[in-house]
């Protein structure tokens, strides 16, 4: 047997290195690699299995007064899922604290029909971790959305499991300030950016900065994406060719704003 | 008074004594009865309720025999038929019956009641109406002398058919009886011989007893009385069981529930459990009781325990059968349903009735009021108004907060604000989109009308996009314009 050439050793590593990240996933526990496609290539290259697990805990994570923005991308993203099942939300009863309530007819404007949400409100955060979890064990919605103030590393393994065990995706809203590890397979955190307009200055698109922060068997990411509600689809938003945006916001580049 | 649409306007359905006094009749146009009498109250006959009433008064009837027949339309649904023979005794005979019937009628319900007994229902009718004593009992086989003084009203004929033989000179059912047959049967509808032979008990009157609403509910009685909640969940999981074989031979689930504890010094605690779908699952029905006992652990209190538990389905409705094997995936579907009505009832349970809600739109143009959030019931939604080419937020405050505004002109854009000591330079603005106040909702004149709002989507330098209104127009409204922030987009 002649030993291996360099070539031949690096060529293999390529290999073990792709196995690999083939393995890996299955291995932990995504069993059905059913995924949740953002439909855009240049995101769904940085996630395992090209898309969002479906049976997996999702953090979002507002950046600096990005709450608004931060709940428009998990609307958003509900928005793209199949119309068949409801949607459950759990959020507390007064609302996202500073930011008041959800808004149907806002929500219709971001493409989601608010005939598909039910809301669940809860009194305090135990409340919300047990609906949250009664409603991934059911297996009755199509997707559970919740806000929660506080997040520690075994709340988040329990929740992560009951997502894995009902394969259906929870997308988590949670504050920036108090970040604990978790187990949550993704992490986002979403920013503000200026929106799209169209040539008479009038706004066509939302337009968020989301910072793949953490992904289980994935890459970290950031991209400018706007998020067009009649397709239901996003996109990258051509930050730097955009004229008739007035005051240039393209020039604060994706790399400045980080 | 009551009064009922017929042809020709309304007319008086019924009357109090009062109204009689002053000298209305059954049957007169209500335009005339408020010439004689202006001073006379109308209400409009409800038809449902009084036959609901009566139903419910036929049920209690059945206390003195089990046929109990409410009076049908054609008989003048005023009433009730029992059919006493065999029941008679029990109260002493048929007189004392009577007087017992109408004693507690009088009392129980304040109904003076007019009553009669005989041998055919249809002699029962006529002499409960027209005879003059109080209670008469008519003995067997008198029936034709005991009606023929009495008006041909008594038979229970169409009133057109009454009409054409008062107009023929036959006032009185005895003036019927003594003619010949035959040329009644030709010149007049079947109805009017039928209904002599019915009273004469010359043919049979079927009567349709009244059938009890079922009930479904169990009561079993302890030896030792219980204190945990797991034996209390086990012996409601047992009686459930009992109710179930009840329920699926009527093809109706529960929809609402009752669990009474009877404790030993004698106190009852009531658990209500309601569920979104009617349903048989023992299982479902058994976890919320569970969830509600916990959820009520802290405020309820066992004592020395209970000796007695029942369990009744308040509130049953048919289920609807599926046909679950048929087409697989929608199998699937229907399944998911259901488990989307177990769980929504699974966190009603735990969370209160009014936790879960579903968004529901509203005709309004104020922000604030055009949707509100309704509890889920098992009902399909209603329909979402399409997004028109307005823009709202996705989140809107609870109430619209002051801010300090910065614009050019007054009756122009904000340039600058700040809210909750935070500064933004707004870079761009669209707007204003101007809201009216509903000025039909100002009821009462004293307050002036809510001013107009201008509502401006604006955008800072980072990209958050606020929803401002500009409260009241410039120069015509007020003279200094208050800015508020209402919303914010995603």
């Amino acid at each position: 047997m002649t030993p291996p050439t360099a070539l031949t050793v690096i060529r293999n590593r390529a290999a073990i290195a792709e196995e690999l990240r083939r393995l890996l996933p299955r291995m932990e526990g995504f069993r059905t690699a059913k995924t949740l496609s953002f439909g855009l290539s240049a995101i769904d290259r940085y996630l395992p299995l090209g898309g969002l697990a479906c049976g997996a805990l999702h953090e979002v994570v507002p950046d600096d007064r990005a709450t608004p923005s931060a709940l428009g991308f998990i609307a958003a993203f509900l928005a793209r899922l199949p119309r068949t099942h409801p949607l459950l939300f759990v959020i507390p009863a007064y609302g996202l604290r500073h930011y008041g309530r959800p808004h149907g007819h806002g929500l219709s404007a971001l493409g989601l029909d608010p005939r598909r949400l039910i809301m669940v409100e809860t009194a305090h955060r135990r409340e919300t971790l047990w609906a949250m979890e009664e409603a991934l064990r059911s297996g009755a919605p199509a997707a559970v959305a919740g806000v929660i103030d506080k997040l520690d590393l075994k709340t988040s393994q329990r929740l992560q499991l009951a997502a894995t065990d009902a394969g259906l995706p929870l997308f988590l809203l949670r504050p920036a300030e108090i970040l604990e590890s978790s187990a949550a397979a993704t992490r986002w955190r979403v920013g503000t950016a200026p929106a799209t307009r169209d040539r008479f200055g009038l706004i066509t698109r939302s337009r968020w900065r989301l910072l793949l922060e953490r992904c289980r068997n994935g890459r970290a990411g950031e991209w400018m994406v706007e998020y067009d509600h009649v397709a239901h689809r996003f996109s990258l938003a051509a930050a730097l060719a955009d004229p008739a945006y007035p005051r240039g916001a393209g020039e604060k580049s994706v790399r400045q704003a980080c | 008074m009551l009064a009922i649409t017929a042809a020709g306007g309304p007319r008086i359905a019924a009357l109090n004594e009062a109204a009689e006094a002053a000298g209305l009749m059954l049957g007169e146009p209500l335009a005339d009865a408020r010439a004689k009498a202006s001073h006379v109250q109308v209400r409009a006959v409800d038809a449902a309720a009084d036959d609901t009433a009566l139903r419910r008064l036929a049920l209690w009837a059945t206390r003195y025999t089990p046929t109990a027949s409410p009076l049908d339309e054609e008989n003048g649904a005023d009433g009730f038929f029992l059919d006493i023979e065999g029941a008679a005794h029990l109260f002493g005979g048929e007189e004392k019956l009577l007087a017992d019937l109408s004693f507690r009628l009088e009392r129980n319900f304040g109904l003076p009641a007019r009553l009669a007994v005989a041998d055919t229902p249809g002699a029962a009718w006529a002499l409960s109406r027209f005879h003059a004593a109080p209670s008469p009992v008519l003995p067997s086989g008198q029936e034709a002398a005991a009606l023929a003084p009495l008006p041909i009203e008594a038979l229970r004929l169409l009133p057109k058919t009454c009409t054409t033989l008062r107009r023929l000179g036959l006032k009185s059912v005895g003036a019927l009886l003594d003619k010949p047959r035959a040329p009644f049967a030709a010149r007049f509808p079947a109805e009017l011989l039928w209904r002599i032979d019915q009273a004469l008990g010359r043919i049979d009157e079927p009567l349709v007893p009244i059938v009890a609403p079922p009930v479904y509910h169990t009561l079993r009685y302890l030896l030792d009385p219980i204190i945990t909640q797991e034996a209390v969940v086990a012996l409601a999981s047992r009686l459930l069981n009992t109710l179930v074989h009840v329920l699926t031979r009527d093809d109706v689930g529960a929809r609402a529930l009752r669990l009474s504890l009877y404790r030993v010094d004698g106190a009852v605690e009531t658990v209500d459990i309601a569920l979104t779908l009617p349903t048989r699952n023992v299982a479902h029905v058994i976890r919320m009781i569970d969830l509600k006992l916990e959820a009520l652990a802290a405020t309820q209190d066992a004592g020395f325990g209970f000796e007695a538990i029942g369990l009744a389905v308040t509130r049953a409705e048919t289920i609807l059968a599926r046909q679950n094997e048929l087409i697989a995936e929608n199998a699937g579907d229907a399944d998911r349903t259901e488990r989307c009505a177990v769980l929504i009832d699974t966190l009603r349970q735990r969370l209160g009735p009014y936790s879960v809600r579903r968004f529901e739109p509203i005709a309004s143009h104020l922000p604030e009021r055009a949707e509100v959030r309704l509890p889920v019931t098992g009902e399909a939604p209603a329909s979402w108004p399409e997004p028109e080419q307005k823009t709202r937020p996705l989140l809107l405050l609870p109430r619209a907060e002051p801010t300090e505004v910065m614009a050019l002109i007054p009756d122009g854009p904000p340039r600058r604000f700040r809210w909750r000591g935070v500064t933004y330079e707004v870079v761009g603005s669209e707007g204003p989109e101007r809201i009216a106040s509903e000025w039909w909702r100002q009821h009462d004149g004293h307050r002036s009308p809510e001013p107009t709002r201008d509502y401006y989507l604006v955008e800072d330098a980072d990209g958050r996009r606020f929803w401002l209104y500009r409260e009241g127009l410039y120069e015509r409204e007020t003279a200094s314009a208050r800015w508020f922030v209402h919303g914010l987009f995603a």
